[in-house]
């Protein structure tokens, strides 16, 4: 599962599809059997760095009425044969809903976007949807990712009740038939407007154990899987029935450095900070763990806190081993080696880099293993200060209490995550109520300023380079280390299964086209491993924090606006009749 | 007797109020509910969180303990359960599936495993030191050392995988309650279903009660009372049924009492295995995200369990040795 820190993948609804930060990464529910669910769920729920802020101030109420000082409009032409699972047209009123469900809703988890607008109204009809905004929201494509349909509950200010165990609502081709702790079965809906899927039913079941799963793919009990990636799973499956798709998506892995001054840390010296990061040789950890890891199919990353795609400038390609250079700085700024080989400043006591993991992950305490010896030959004295998965997401990171951290994150299509990961303003402090998002403590005022203008910029040339710019600031100040962009892998039997299968792997969404997979074996329904099982249904709530929650029941029913694509970008549904019209006003 | 069981059945109550308020105590100490409420609900406002408190009688200080207990006791046995933390679920359906899941798995389990551990070991105790006590002996070493999961992984790979390899189809399925797709009640899909996590329980509990019984017996078929018996001319049979095996199972029962409990809670790592929705893995995502309202239950339901198998041990003590007095 990955790795995200802190909240918010968010689920269909609240930040939509885009702004949400994918907990799929920690990879060490395959390294016991037994606690697999709890570390996967956990660190589902917590280990992301690339998540909007939670909005700390009074979510505003919504009204219907657009208020006179917008900014920024978008006008939607919903399709006049979108309706929902009842025959019920969709209108202006569910998109109501939608806003006030994710900005009033207690405990939503998030209203990022969502309070920035000010009002929605119909236009020239009930399914012409105007959207107005306080001011320009560049990422407005991750708004509405999905719908709530406003007569399904009773009131959109407060859904926190509704959906725990069962969602019949349905404006896309698949309708809940039934969800329950062992399983979910979609049936085709029967009033959707667009192509009808190619089978009667799918099934989801749920999976603790990693090995059980890979069992009952080559039992044939179920037909596709989407595994975890990790080191010799293509053996574990290896059958001639079986077949799989590897692609590279929105997972990456990185080192990150706790650079905040006010915490006193060893890296808030920059001097030190730059020097300790010259030290590490990624190309040796690359090929010590990544490479196995791959199978020899992945390569270095160098784009930073982001995957390769229009925002990546490769900033971290050139510059970032060099360990002559490291002593040399430090020497010049009054670093000198202590009888124990560590540098101590001006005949001070030499720091001690706490280093933290969570324990149990193979992949992180073999890098632990590899590394740090290598960087306390190079006279930096690194420790393992590892604690369990809730320990270190839930608790160590958003509270900056470590030195270096290891992590996987997933990066959405859109880069307005970088704004709560990485400006000044999101530190966690006394006047956000420590709940900023910048587990770095990284402030750079440039940066942060490059970054918020990028989050208030339409166009999408100048947005790109305004983030490159600020990625290109973060890479001379060494706050993070990007190191591998994750493999995603989907696995399925080629005798239960066809179609096009491969097709959507990589997608934010992940493998949510399954209404064009085919029933090669003709059982009438095709079934689908799940890793982890959602505790309960609601779309904007706390159960939407983990991937498996909204790729198993949130997105099969509920489209929106815009949905992501396998290309890592937006294109829009057909629920819309056409492009929305965007107006900056 | 009856008078007995009712007399135990009262005493029962003040041991399960104390028994639950310990656990009580302890879950609120060592999850922290408020907190992990607001771990899993970070968007949560001050007025949700009260009424989360309110909701669960998470009052401070030991008074506070007290009333906090009192509350969730009336709450849980008019039927009026708090939801869980995440989801805002209905906690009864769920504990309830899971317990029958678990208490099918394990009862089942239990039953094969004992009888057929006992059976065994009174099979070699009659012959100690022969090739079939040895065998035994060692095989029963060789199940006890086997951990669940490794039992479990060979057996789903050889009946799952590897004949779907040789036949095309597995001969029993790896995982889950039912097949995929099922919906309503099959009961021979349901057994079909049981008998790989059954065959990994069974076969701890058949090594362990099969040392225990032969262990038992042997010590009984050396006693004194048994050559008076044999030398009062009783027949072979009359003596190791009536005299032995029953003298043999006084101790075996108190074990079967206790183990029962125990081989219900550890099923969470077959439950794990099988993907296996049982009270174990209820219990595991539960206390991973500290739901307190969820985890009640569960303890309540172990604490009735283990007192109910107790009194069970108790009563069969006095059917089966008669020095014994119930009053």
């Amino acid at each position: 599962m990955s790795t995200t820190k802190r909240s918010t993948k968010f689920a269909a609804l609240a930040v939509g599809l885009a702004m949400v930060v994918a907990a799929c990464g920690d990879d060490s529910e395959y390294t016991t059997a037994t606690t697999a669910a709890a570390v996967e769920t956990t660190a589902a729920a917590a280990e992301t760095t690339a998540a909007p802020a939670p909005d700390t101030t009074a979510a505003p109420e919504t009204t219907g009425a657009p208020a006179a000082e917008a900014a920024m409009r978008i006008t939607v032409d919903i399709n006049p044969d979108a309706v929902w699972e009842d025959g019920s047209p969709v209108t202006v009123a569910d998109f109501e809903c939608t806003l006030n469900a994710a900005i009033n809703t207690p405990g939503s988890i998030s209203t990022t976007g969502y309070d920035k607008i000010i009002g929605i109204s119909a236009g020239e009809s009930d399914q012409q949807v105007v959207i107005e905004f306080s001011e320009v929201y560049a990422p407005y494509k991750g708004l509405f990712g999905s719908l709530i349909k406003a007569a399904s509950v009773e009131d959109c200010n407060d859904i926190s009740t509704d959906f725990a165990d069962f969602n019949g609502t349905s404006n896309t081709e698949w309708l809940m038939d039934s969800w329950s702790p062992s399983q979910l079965v979609y049936v085709p809906n029967p009033n959707y407007w667009g192509e009808a899927p190619k089978v009667e039913r799918i099934v989801m079941v749920p999976f603790a154990d990693g090995d059980t799963q890979n069992a009952a793919l080559l039992a044939g009990e179920v037909d596709f899987i989407y595994p975890q990636f990790y080191a010799g799973i293509s053996d574990a499956l290896a059958d001639p029935n079986v077949t799989s798709k590897v692609e590279f998506g929105g997972d990456y892995e990185g080192f990150y450095f706790q650079s905040d001054p006010s915490r006193g840390g060893p890296f808030s010296d920059p001097i030190f900070r730059e020097a300790f990061v010259k030290s590490i040789d990624r190309d040796a950890v690359f090929e010590q763990i990544y490479i196995p890891l791959s199978e020899g199919k992945g390569k270095l990353l160098n784009c930073g806190p982001i995957v390769p795609g229009p925002y990546c400038n490769d900033a971290w390609a050139e510059g970032q081993f060099d360990p002559e250079g490291a002593a040399a700085l430090l020497e010049e700024n009054g670093w000198a080696k202590n009888a124990d080989g560590f540098w101590a400043k001006d005949g001070g006591e030499a720091p001690t880099v706490r280093w933290i993991i969570n324990t149990g992950n193979v992949r992180r305490e073999n890098t632990q293993a590899f590394l740090i010896p290598l960087m306390q030959a190079a006279g930096f004295n690194v420790v393992a200060d590892n604690c369990d998965a809730a320990c270190y997401f839930q608790q160590r990171l958003p509270s900056l209490d470590y030195d270096m951290a290891m992590y996987i994150s997933t990066a959405p299509p859109d880069p307005s995550y970088l704004v709560p990961g990485f400006t000044c303003a999101q530190i966690p402090t006394e006047a956000n109520q420590q709940q900023g998002q910048n587990s770095t403590g990284w402030c750079n005022e440039e940066a942060s300023a490059k970054l918020e203008e990028s989050d208030v910029t339409v166009d999408e040339a100048a947005r790109a380079a305004l983030i490159k710019d600020a990625l290109t600031l973060m890479a001379a100040d060494r706050v993070m280390l990007p190191l591998f962009q994750f493999p995603k892998a989907g696995f399925w039997r080629t005798d239960k299964l066809a179609g096009a299968v491969d097709g959507q792997l990589n997608n934010y969404n992940a493998f949510n086209n399954f209404s064009e997979w085919e029933d090669a074996d003709g059982d009438g329904q095709i079934i689908i491993g799940a890793e982890q099982w959602p505790e309960c249904l609601n779309p904007v709530t706390e159960c939407a924090n983990s991937s498996w929650m909204v790729w198993t029941t949130a997105f099969p029913i509920s489209q929106g606006v815009w949905e992501t694509t396998n290309e890592g970008t937006y294109q829009i549904t057909n629920l819309v009749a056409g492009e929305p019209v965007v107006e900056v006003l | 007797m009856l008078r007995y069981i009712l007399r135990r059945l009262l005493w029962a109550v003040p041991i399960v109020l104390i028994a639950t308020f310990v656990v009580y105590v302890a879950l609120r100490v060592g999850t922290d509910p408020v907190a992990s409420y607001k771990r899993v609900n970070q968007r949560a406002s001050a007025k949700k969180i009260q009424q989360y408190i309110e909701a669960n009688g998470l009052y401070d200080g030991f008074g506070g303990y007290i009333k906090g207990y009192f509350q969730w006791l009336g709450g849980f046995l008019t039927g009026d359960w708090p939801r869980s933390i995440k989801g805002s679920r209905e906690v009864w359906p769920a504990v309830k599936e899971a317990m029958m899941n678990t208490l099918r798995l394990g009862i089942t389990s239990s039953v094969i495993g004992i009888t057929i551990g006992l059976t065994l070991g009174v099979f070699v105790a009659l012959k100690p030191g022969s090739l079939r006590d040895s065998a035994t002996n060692t095989l029963t070493f060789v199940a006890i050392s086997t951990p669940p999961f490794v039992s479990a992984l060979f057996l789903q790979l050889f009946f799952a995988v590897y004949w779907t390899r040789w036949f095309e189809s597995p001969l029993l399925p790896t995982s889950g309650v039912y097949p995929p797709g099922q919906q309503g009640f099959d009961v021979g899909l349901m057994v079909k279903h049981m008998i790989l996590p059954v065959t990994v329980v069974v076969i701890q509990i058949v090594a362990v009660y099969t040392r225990y019984m032969r262990a038992s017996l042997l010590d009984v078929l050396n006693s004194e009372y048994m050559r008076t018996a044999r030398a009062k001319g009783i027949s072979e049979r009359r003596v190791l049924v009536r005299h032995a095996l029953r003298n043999a199972l006084i101790p075996i029962v108190t074990l079967v009492a206790i183990d029962f409990g125990a081989i219900l809670g550890g099923l969470i790592i077959t439950e794990g295995v099988f993907s296996y929705p049982g009270l174990g893995m209820y219990f595991l995502k539960a206390f991973e995200n500290g739901d307190f309202p969820l985890m009640m239950p569960w303890v309540f339901f172990f604490t009735i369990l283990v007192i109910l198998f107790n009194l069970i041990a108790d009563v069969s003590y006095a059917v089966l040795d008669p020095r014994i007095r119930l009053d």
